[in-house]
């Protein structure tokens, strides 16, 4: 290799890289793949309580909880130490968790339509479906963002925002009492029902 | 380094950018947003009446606990599923007029149309709309539905205030409005402008308590796992019904 070509890889190696395109194709196929995989261990779980715990390994593949709760947190999550980042991400992980895997029943399978996916922002793909799920319809748009790869970064029911939901929450806990009183509701909310 | 290399290196991110900045849609972060694609509002809706709307909002949750849920409980044990299904059938096709009018008034004259023809199908061919046959059709299987809330909404009115109403729990100033313009289009009402029989009341009653397991359970949803049940259950309703005005 001539030393003008090293340096030119080099260089090229240190530009800033340009952010990821939204592909929604890929993005799609890949919660399809999250979907098949969440619901095949639905299917060998004998109550709600089973298959919370043997799907978190796997909805933390394709969940992006970090942004999720960063997001959730709002502004005030700059405030928030390392540690204090990585408790609050573990309990919202297990409030979200939680609620959704509460949803299903063991052994019915909801019917889901995949439409057009959108892409509203680069690296950002909205895919909207229609789930059929015990008789009752639902519009339910999954927003996947480009975080080291596809990821689900908010999960919108019936136009409402799982994410701008606890938002609406925890911005306020945040202004009233800091990073500490977020992680204690959180703590208080986790440890309500379990 | 010739000229000409150096050139390239330097130009090379400048096009990276510019490429970047034409191909890809932008990013839509709102000013306190934690990172570019945060685009989440930090105010959902007004609430200067809070304390007030908090106090209704305590007092009602006591009402669904004390007396609907026993009744919403009683109506899922003693009618079969079927009977339920078949009551919700017909009073959502009763609601014909809130639709149709909505629609029409928001300029949706399509929509309007298969809304007509949806509601002939399911009284038609339904026995009274007890039976969803459009849900065999594709174009008519997912219409969404219109309401006066979402009217004003498309006419460019804003929430207002948010307010909790007695017993019929989260609403807005506008939404309020609203749910009094479907109280007049819905058919199941009418029998009440016109006399004061007791007798004109069974529709209505019939209608409330059929619908009380899915509004208990959309309220049970976003109270559930809630850090401030309260906020969660404005948020819901305020993000649902822009949803609903979008659509």
């Amino acid at each position: 290799m001539t030393s003008r070509s090293f340096l030119l890889i080099t260089a090229a190696a240190l530009l800033p890289l340009p952010p990821a395109f939204a592909n929604p194709a890929e993005a799609q196929q890949r919660l399809r793949s999250a979907v098949g995989e969440v619901l095949a261990i639905a299917d060998g779980s004998s109550s709600s309580a089973a298959f919370a715990s043997k799907v978190r390994p796997t909805l933390e593949r394709h969940i992006s909880f970090d942004t999720m709760t960063s997001r959730a947190v709002g502004v005030g999550w700059r405030q928030f130490t390392q540690e204090q980042r990585k408790r609050a991400v573990q309990l919202f992980t297990s409030v979200i968790i939680r609620t959704y895997t509460e949803k299903f029943t063991p052994g019915e399978h909801p019917q889901i339509t995949y439409q057009n996916a959108v892409s509203p922002a680069s690296g950002r793909v909205d895919v909207p479906t229609r789930m059929v799920y015990r008789g009752s319809k639902y519009n339910v748009t999954y927003r996947m963002e480009n975080i080291g790869g596809w990821r689900i970064a908010d999960v919108v029911i019936e136009g409402v925002s799982l994410v701008a939901n606890y938002r609406a929450q925890l911005g306020p806990t945040f202004s009233k009492g800091g990073a500490a009183a977020v992680i204690s509701s959180l703590e208080q909310s986790v440890s309500r029902r379990s | 380094m010739k000229p000409a290399a150096f050139l390239r290196l330097c130009l090379l991110p400048a096009a990276g950018m510019f490429f970047c900045q034409c191909a890809a849609p932008k990013s839509v972060a709102t000013a306190g947003a934690v990172d570019e694609l945060d685009d989440y509002a930090d105010t959902e809706v007004a609430d200067p009446l809070e304390p007030l709307n908090r106090a209704t909002f305590k007092l009602n949750d006591g009402l669904y606990t004390a007396v609907l849920r026993p009744i919403s409980k009683g109506y899922e044990t003693v009618t079969p599923k079927l009977v339920r299904t078949g009551l919700d059938n017909f009073f959502e096709n009763a609601k014909y007029p809130v639709r149709l009018v909505n629609s029409g008034l928001q300029g949706k004259f399509r929509r309007a149309g298969h809304e007509t023809e949806k509601f002939a199908v399911n009284t038609i061919t339904g026995f009274g709309g007890i039976i969803k046959q459009s849900d065999r059709l594709p174009h008519l299987a997912n219409i969404p539905a219109e309401d006066t809330g979402q009217t004003f909404a498309k006419w460019g009115i804003g929430h207002g205030p948010y307010l909790v109403l007695p017993v019929l729990g989260p609403s807005s100033l506008r939404e309020a409005a609203g749910y009094a313009g479907d109280y007049v289009l819905n058919p199941v009402n009418w029998g009440v402008f016109q006399s004061k029989d007791a007798l004109q009341y069974i529709p209505q009653g019939v209608n409330t308590i059929r619908s009380l397991p899915a509004q208990l359970e959309i309220y049970d949803q976003a109270r559930k796992d809630a850090i401030d049940p309260y906020i969660s259950v404005r948020s819901t309703f305020i993000q649902n019904r822009d949803a609903a005005a979008k659509e």
